[in-house]
């Protein structure tokens, strides 16, 4: 089994209710302000996967903080609504990641907020440009998958998120109510390194699906399935030129960036 | 046209050993003044091509000591492009050239009864092309590529690998603050480093060459002639009204064989 990390341990159903109001909360306040303001992180997995959800609690895996995506163009305004929600922003992360990221912390309830601006940047970027609009309230699922996928030390937390997403939701070629295969492998197609981590992580995830107790063998086979359709896809998407020469060079040079918490 | 390969093609083969490291490789294209080598087994039979785009790689993942010690201990036969695309010698000429357009090859293996003979490129076809009468045909303005790649003077040389590579450029006009073309980096340019651990800590200016400038009202004919009398790959296109403006765009020997195998050229014809 992977790492036990943050993310795995016994929560009880008025401690995820508390993080599953106030992540509503926010994105209700947020679409009011206008504001683009769409949820990642375990919470995204709970909210688009209404009928598996409860499997993560089942499978031990526990919020710990509230995780958004947004536009740069519109930080200002992000700030000063969670301001006014009651978070405290720490302002340093925004400057040390250079308007990438924004840590807010909330006295009242306990509960911290992360708001990851235009991409997500750790062993890999995923870009969200002009993707948000595709989904509500969550990032679209392809995103969600590669949020997972980028992971070069996959977490148990990350396997159980994508097992849920993979069994609650078909491939297709487009954003609705399916995890958009063109997205995902367009962005593999374009980045030999997210090629070769989601290529490592998908049969990982297949893998450990088999060990859990809370999965019927139907559920396991229908994983296992959806591993392949998503493994026979990334391949026979067109590679640019550049993945094409980085492949050449494949894993003599390290292709991914060692990630530095910030908590 | 009604050329054949063989007539075009440059006869024999400069080649490596699978086993040969990328530093010897970039020795090679140097020396010999060409810009891809055929790798060939134990055997010399023909396994791969190995080109300076290719040797790129090692400037543009050597980003620290670990990536750069492991990029100088790959060998030609884990870098090269491979199985290598032949046309046999007694294909018309401008079938090559179609393929190549289509298919985005710089160079293709000529083939005479299963034996591999010689190699055409880009170049071979530049060479033909100022060998023709005066041609009626288009001036440069026609087929430059107006868009360009530039940077200032003081870029990084691993930005500027990076950048090449990402944007399938094969070169980068230097400019200054004004936008005045102060030179060129191509791929040549960039070979010299992976010989010289020092480059990437250099600028543009430290690399680059002199830029060779042609008027957009030139002839195709006077750009393959000083291509070739100067042994260079791509022509900066200047404004002759305002010589010391941002250049109009690039014409490349890969512009050139482009317009060849267009539809309804007279090669085709």
């Amino acid at each position: 089994m992977p790492d036990i990390a943050i993310g795995m341990g016994a929560q009880d159903r008025a401690e995820r209710q508390k993080f599953e109001a106030e992540v509503m909360r926010i994105v209700r306040a947020a679409d009011e302000a206008g504001l683009t303001l769409r949820i990642l992180g375990s919470l995204a997995f709970q909210t688009h996967c209404p009928t598996l959800g409860h499997l993560q609690q089942e499978m031990g895996r526990a919020y710990t903080d509230l995780d958004f995506a947004a536009y740069s163009a519109q930080s200002m305004g992000v700030s000063q609504l969670l301001g006014g929600l009651g978070y405290q922003e720490e302002r340093e992360v925004f400057v040390v990641t250079e308007g990438g990221r924004a840590i807010f912390e909330n006295r009242g309830n306990g509960l911290h907020v992360d708001v990851f601006y235009n991409r997500l940047d750790f062993c890999h970027i995923i870009p969200w440009n002009g993707r948000l609009e595709a989904d509500s309230p969550t990032l679209p699922l392809a995103e969600l998958l590669l949020e997972k996928m980028q992971i070069v030390k996959l977490n148990e937390k990350d396997v159980i998120d994508t097992i849920i997403l993979l069994l609650e939701h078909p491939l297709g070629e487009d954003d609705h109510e399916t995890i958009n295969m063109r997205r995902v492998a367009g962005l593999c197609a374009a980045d030999w390194g997210l090629w070769r981590t989601t290529s490592m992580n998908l049969p990982k995830v297949r893998q450990l699906a088999g060990s859990y107790l809370q999965l019927s063998d139907e559920q396991k086979t229908r994983l296992a399935s959806q591993v392949e359709d998503i493994l026979a896809r990334i391949e026979a998407e067109p590679k640019t030129l550049a993945w094409r020469l980085r492949a050449r060079v494949g894993d003599r040079v390290k292709w991914y960036k060692d990630v530095e918490e910030v908590q | 046209m009604k050329e054949l390969v063989r007539e075009l093609m440059h006869p024999g083969l400069i080649t490596c050993r699978t086993d040969t490291t990328l530093g010897q490789v970039a020795l090679i294209l140097t020396q010999q003044h060409v810009h891809a080598l055929i790798v060939t087994d134990r055997d010399s039979r023909p396994v791969g091509i190995l080109s300076d785009f290719d040797l790129l790689a090692g400037e543009w993942l050597s980003t620290d000591a670990s990536s750069l010690d492991a990029m100088r201990k790959m060998t030609a036969g884990e870098m090269m492009t491979s199985p290598v695309d032949t046309i046999d010698a007694g294909e018309e000429a401008c079938a090559a050239a179609e393929r190549m357009r289509r298919d985005g090859f710089h160079r293709l293996l000529v083939t005479e009864r299963g034996k591999a003979v010689g190699v055409v490129s880009i170049s071979d076809f530049v060479a033909s092309l100022a060998a023709q009468a005066p041609s009626q045909r288009e001036k440069v303005a026609d087929v430059m590529s107006r868009a360009i790649l530039a940077c200032r003077e003081e870029t990084p040389v691993p930005a500027i690998a990076r950048t090449m590579t990402e944007a399938h450029f094969r070169s980068v006009i230097v400019l200054d603050a004004a936008g005045r073309t102060k030179g060129v980096v191509s791929g040549w340019d960039l070979l010299a480093c992976c010989e010289d651990e020092s480059c990437a800590g250099k600028t543009a200016s430290q690399i680059m060459h002199a830029p060779l400038t042609i008027r957009p009202d030139a002839t195709l004919r006077e750009a393959a002639d000083r291509m070739i009398e100067h042994h260079y790959h791509r022509l900066v296109v200047i404004d002759p009204e305002r010589p010391e403006s941002v250049p109009l765009g690039v014409i490349s020997s890969y512009d050139i064989v482009n317009e060849m195998a267009r539809p309804g050229s007279p090669w085709l014809a």
